[in-house]
């Protein structure tokens, strides 16, 4: 067989490469063969197999192989199920996130040095709509015990400001879009 | 065509040695990654999904590029032939993903060639910021001010508990990669390397070669960055990587010094051959040519060299890579020939160096 690539010598290696789970052979000659080898790019290439991290921790069982039938947890958004995901390693869509989100906790702690939350830059937009969210929650607490503690008229106070920046919410989103 | 003018085999000017520590550190990039809410991520989504996004990624930077003092040139990525596609990976201004044109794509350069944004790479969004030297913080102050700029006119995936959403979970959080390109070859010498580079990635860092594979890290060109990217601030992560990059810089320096202190007649020996090949071989292979651009490299450092710039490693060993060897040539080229086109373009760049530093000798105008 002569070489796929130079098409000169004869081919000596058979060059497999997968590469977006795609999986690739090329018949290449001892000279063709280093070269592909050598000048590999290391452009961004992940700083780990990130799928096959992904399967050791969560093994995928096969339906065929694992007679108990487990819920199968699918976003619905993008249709990728849980087992999509950690054989891939990657996230259909942003509602993967919230679809997946029970194991992600244990993902982001072993992939981020046991790191699990977010506390760098926040997009403008979020960040006023995750203040205002914050306070509605605050006052919430403070309107339970305020019902708790029979205080009515403090309590309808606190659910008219809930109102209010309930409001503005709403308001914020249509001007977001 | 647009796209000429980022083809020419032309140093750009992240490529350029400038400010402290450049006899080590070559180069800086940031990228950030980015998706928009309303659309599935490139693992997902449909090809019209994907022509939306490119529109409206494109829309924003060609009409509002100029807020953040940026021109940019657009490229639609299956619009380009596949050995230009290569030239823009070689040249660092794209990824080997996003120039196997899976889906819709294209790339956004800007006229310095130091800010590129890829869109519809595994994220829908990925911008670059390149700047020469060491300069952490620099690159990352021009690649937020284009991530403002996009976030006011687009809605990005964000949230509260996870911060930035991306397709890969080990870029979650604030999408950023930072690195920085070192030229380590004193501690690839000492084999010192070998013991630092665990040491780092216990660390959420990690350093590896950036040409070649495995271990062996041609031109002994090293690249550290951070690897999380969750539950800690840009700037914390920022502090972090100049920290170690720091030291790694003060330990090779340390190194140079000690092979100077104990083989200084070794040494040179080494370098002087490097120069040899490099001005007068005619063939020449990848390997060696890294190494003898090393070596020289070195001696430019170590100011055993003295008529030579020394952004010389830095951008050759950009364009002695395959697709730049058959774009100057402009033919296609089989593995020999491309070490007899290599070959010629190390002794043409010296010649070159030594008529331009022979004329400065010579008189100080101009």
């Amino acid at each position: 067989m002569i070489c796929n690539q130079c098409g000169e010598r004869p081919a000596s290696v058979l060059v497999k490469q997968k590469r977006n789970g795609q999986l690739t052979e090329r018949h290449l000659c001892h000279v063709c063969a280093a070269e592909n080898h050598n000048l590999n790019l290391a452009f961004e290439q992940d700083p780990l197999a990130i799928h096959q991290l992904l399967s050791n921790w969560f093994p995928v069982h096969s339906p065929s192989v694992n007679p108990v039938k487990k819920e199968v947890t699918v976003c619905p958004s993008c249709g990728f199920t849980f087992n999509n995901f950690l054989k891939l390693g990657k996230f259909g869509c942003a509602t993967c996130y919230e679809a997946f989100e029970s194991n992600l906790e244990e993902i982001f702690k072993r992939l981020h040095n046991g790191n699990k939350e977010h506390t760098g830059k926040i997009p403008a937009f979020y960040g006023s709509t995750l203040k205002i969210k914050k306070e509605i929650e605050e006052l919430r607490k403070q309107l339970k015990i305020s019902i708790e503690e029979e205080e009515f008229e403090e309590a309808a106070k606190l659910r008219d400001q809930v109102r209010e920046l309930n409001k503005q919410l709403e308001g914020g989103a249509d001007h977001g879009d | 065509m647009a796209i000429d003018r980022f083809l020419e085999p032309k140093a750009s000017s992240w490529m350029a040695n400038a400010g402290d520590n450049t006899d080590i550190a070559m180069s800086t990039r940031i990228r950030l990654a980015r998706n928009l809410n309303d659309f599935k991520f490139p693992y997902a989504f449909t090809e019209d999904e994907a022509l939306k996004v490119d529109k409206a990624i494109s829309s924003v930077l060609l009409d509002r590029g100029e807020e953040v003092n940026q021109e940019f040139t657009h490229i639609d990525i299956h619009e380009v032939s596949s050995l230009h596609r290569e030239l823009l990976v070689e040249k660092h201004l794209i990824s080997p993903y996003l120039a196997a044109g899976i889906h819709a794509g294209s790339v956004l350069i800007s006229k310095n060639e130091e800010l590129s944004i890829m869109i519809n790479e595994e994220d829908h969004l990925r911008i670059q910021s390149l700047q020469s030297g060491f300069h952490l913080q620099e690159a990352y102050k021009v690649a937020n001010e284009l991530d403002s700029l996009l976030e006011e006119n687009l809605q990005y995936a964000f949230h509260e508990k996870f911060g930035y959403l991306t397709s890969c979970p080990t870029n979650t959080g604030t999408g950023m990669r930072a690195s920085v390109m070192l030229h380590l070859p004193a501690l690839t010498m000492s084999q010192q390397i070998t013991r630092i580079i665990p040491a780092i990635s216990r660390l959420g860092m990690v350093v590896r070669g950036i040409y070649g594979e495995g271990s062996e890290a041609l031109g002994n060109v090293y690249q550290i960055s951070n690897q999380l990217t969750l539950g800690k601030s840009e700037y914390e992560i920022l502090q972090d990587l100049q920290n170690m990059t720091e030291q790694i810089i003060e330990q090779e320096r340390r190194a140079r010094q000690a092979i100077v202190d104990n083989s200084p007649l070794k040494l040179e020996d080494r370098i002087y051959r490097s120069l040899g090949i490099l001005t007068y071989s005619r063939l020449l292979t990848t390997e060696e040519a890294a190494k003898c651009l090393s070596d020289v490299r070195l001696g430019i450092d170590l100011k055993l060299i003295e008529n030579i710039d020394m952004s010389i490693l830095n951008e050759l060993m950009i364009f002695m890579q395959p697709a730049f060897l058959q774009h100057y040539s402009k033919k296609p080229l089989s593995p020999g020939e491309r070490d007899i086109a290599r070959a010629k373009l190390f002794r043409e760049r010296l010649k070159e160096e030594h008529k331009i530093n022979g004329d400065k000798e010579g008189e100080d105008s101009v």
